[in-house]
C-alpha cells in the first residue's frame, strides 16, 4: 500500500510537491499524469526514500518516512522495483548481470538465480541477448531489460518514473502492457508519464499533478 | 556464501570490466612503489656502505726506534683494548724491512748497514657501530700510549664520510615519511578519481537496494586485487636492479659491495599499498554514498 499523508516537499529552486494526499491500494495500477516539473519524479522520490518530505508521512509497505534510519532505506527498497526513463543499466554488465543483480544483493544462489533471470528474460521477450550489453541494445529492449531487473524480486510495488519517454509509440505500447502483466500477479504498479493519450481509456486511477498539486483525474 | 563469493568475483571482473583504469592504476602504483622501494633499499644498504668504507680506514701507528719487537707486541695489546678498535696488526722492524725491499726493490740494510725502520701498527677500526664513529678519541688514546711515535690516517676523509652517514641516518626517515606520505595521497586520489567514473553504477546499485557493505566491497577487492599486482611487478623489478647494481659495481668499479633486497620488503610494500588502496576504495565509495 502506497500513502501520502500531506505531504510537502521543496527543492532549493523552489519547485516539489504541496500537501499531497494520495492512497493506491495493493494491487491496483494507478497512472500519475503531468507535465514536465510538475513534481513527478520528486512524488516517485520520495516512494522511494530518495527524498523525505518535509512535513507530512510517505508509507509504503508498512515503511513510514517519519521513522526511518538510513538503514533502513536499503530494505524498503528490495521490495520496491524501480524503472526510469533513462534505464540505468549498469553500461559495463551483459543483460544477464544487470537482470540478475537483485537476486544478488538478496542472496539467491547461483542455479536460483540463473532460472529466475531466464523467466524474466522470458517474459519481457528479450531471449537470446543474454550477453548483449546495454549499448547493444533499442531503447525499447533496455526498458524491457530495466522492467526485467525491476521485475524479478518479484516486489510488492513497480514505480515507473516516465518509463516511456525515450520510446516509440509500439515500444511505449508494449512496454505499458508488459506492467499491466506483471500487475496481473499482484504487483501495484505506479507508473508516471506526461503522454496522456498512452493511457487513457485503460481503466485504471489517473491522477494529476500540476505545480506540485494532486487530483483525481 | 554465494553473496560474498560474488562480490569477490566481481571485483575481479571489475578490474576486468574497466582494464584501461586497471592498468593506469597499476602502472601509476608500479612507477611510485618502485621509488618507495628504491628508497628503501637505499636506506637498507647504506650502512652496508659505510661498513665496507670503514673497512678501509687505515691508521698506520709507529713507534719508536729502540721497541723491541716483544715490548711492541704489549703495545698492540693495548690499542686492542681501546673502544672502537677492531684489530692492531702488528709490523715489526723486520717485516719493515721486507716491504720496504718489496716496494723499493733494494735492502735498506745494504745502503745504511742497519735497520733504521721502526715497527708500526695497522689499525682497524670496528665497522658495526650504528652511530657515526669518532675517530679522535681512538687516536688519542693510542697517542698516550708510551712508545708511540707518530700517527697517520685520513682524518678528514673519515669525518666527511662519517658526517655523510650522520645526515643520511638522521634524515632518511623523515625523507621517507614525506615520500610514503605523498605517494600515499597519490593513490588515495588516483583510486578516488577511478570510483568517481563509476559513480552512476553506485546510485544503480542503491536504488535497487543494495546495502552500503555490498556497493563497497566489490571497490575494495578490485582496490586489493590491483595492489597485489602491482607489487608483484615491482618486486621482481627492485630485484633486477639490485641485480644490476650489484654487476655494474662488481664490473666496473674498484668497490667489492653487494647490494641487497630483503624479502620482509615485498610484504611491507603490499601492506602499505593495500592498506592505502582500500582506504581510499572505502573513503571514494562513501562520498557517492548518500
Amino acid at each position: 500500500m502506497i500513502e501520502f499523508q500531506n505531504v510537502s516537499y521543496s527543492h532549493n529552486k523552489g519547485y516539489g510537491v504541496n500537501n499531497l494526499n494520495m492512497l493506491i491500494k495493493n494491487g491496483d495500477f494507478t497512472f500519475l499524469i503531468g507535465p514536465t516539473g510538475s513534481g513527478k519524479t520528486t512524488l516517485m522520490r520520495l516512494l522511494y526514500f530518495d527524498l523525505f518530505p518535509d512535513s507530512g508521512i510517505v508509507k509504503v509497505n508498512g515503511n513510514s518516512s517519519n521513522r526511518m534510519s538510513i538503514r533502513d532505506i536499503s530494505k524498503a527498497r528490495i521490495n520496491i522495483g524501480m524503472v526510469f526513463q533513462d534505464y540505468k543499466l549498469l553500461s559495463d554488465r551483459n543483460l544477464f548481470e544487470n537482470i540478475a543483480l537483485p537476486l544478488h544483493v538478496m542472496g539467491f544462489s547461483s542455479n536460483q538465480i540463473a532460472s529466475r533471470v531466464d523467466e524474466a528474460i522470458e517474459l519481457v521477450g528479450l531471449e537470446g541477448k543474454e550477453s548483449h550489453f546495454p549499448k547493444e541494445l533499442s531503447g525499447g529492449e533496455q526498458q524491457r531489460a530495466s522492467l526485467a531487473r525491476a521485475f524479478i524480486k518479484e516486489p510488492d510495488i513497480i514505480l515507473a518514473d516516465e518509463p516511456t519517454g525515450n520510446l516509440d509509440p509500439v515500444a511505449s505500447f508494449e512496454l505499458v502492457r508488459l506492467l499491466e502483466t506483471i500487475n496481473e500477479t499482484g504487483t501495484t504498479v505506479l507508473m508516471a508519464s506526461h503522454n496522456y493519450n498512452l493511457i487513457k481509456g485503460r481503466g485504471r486511477p489517473i491522477f494529476e499533478l500540476k505545480n506540485g498539486i494532486l487530483r483525481v483525474r | 556464501m554465494d553473496k560474498f563469493f560474488y562480490l569477490i568475483i566481481e571485483g575481479i571482473k571489475n578490474t576486468w570490466r574497466h582494464k584501461a583504469t586497471a592498468l593506469t592504476a597499476i602502472f601509476s602504483l608500479f612507477i611510485l612503489l618502485y621509488i618507495i622501494g628504491l628508497i628503501s633499499i637505499a636506506e637498507k644498504n647504506s650502512f652496508k656502505v659505510l661498513q665496507y668504507l670503514r673497512s678501509k680506514y687505515k691508521i698506520e701507528v709507529f713507534f719508536s726506534e729502540d721497541l723491541t719487537n716483544e715490548e711492541a707486541i704489549g703495545v698492540i695489546h693495548k690499542i686492542k683494548k681501546i673502544k672502537g678498535v677492531k684489530t692492531a696488526t702488528l709490523i715489526d722492524k723486520d717485516d719493515a724491512l721486507r716491504i720496504f725491499k718489496d716496494q723499493f726493490g733494494e735492502s735498506i740494510i745494504d745502503l745504511l748497514g742497519y735497520n733504521p725502520l721502526p715497527a708500526s701498527s695497522v689499525v682497524n677500526v670496528e665497522r658495526n657501530i650504528r652511530r657515526p664513529l669518532r675517530i679522535e678519541p681512538i687516536i688519542k688514546e693510542i697517542k698516550a700510549l708510551s712508545y708511540v711515535e707518530e700517527i697517520n690516517y685520513q682524518g678528514n676523509l673519515i669525518k666527511k664520510i662519517e658526517n655523510i652517514y650522520k645526515k643520511i641516518a638522521e634524515y632518511i626517515p623523515y625523507f621517507s615519511g614525506i615520500v610514503i606520505f605523498v605517494i600515499g595521497l597519490i593513490i588515495y586520489n588516483m583510486i578516488k578519481v577511478s570510483i568517481s567514473s563509476r559513480r552512476e553504477t553506485i546510485q544503480s546499485l542503491q536504488l535497487i537496494g543494495a546495502t552500503k557493505l555490498f556497493i563497497k566491497l566489490p571497490f575494495i577487492f578490485e582496490a586489493i586485487l590491483i595492489s597485489i599486482i602491482s607489487v608483484s611487478l615491482v618486486f621482481p623489478a627492485l630485484i633486477l636492479t639490485s641485480v644490476g647494481l650489484n654487476y655494474l659495481i662488481s664490473n666496473f668499479t674498484v668497490y667489492s659491495l653487494h647490494l641487497h633486497v630483503a624479502p620482509s620488503l615485498f610484504l611491507w610494500l603490499l601492506i602499505l599499498v593495500t592498506l592505502v588502496s582500500v582506504l581510499a576504495s572505502q573513503r571514494a565509495v562513501s562520498i557517492f554514498l548518500k
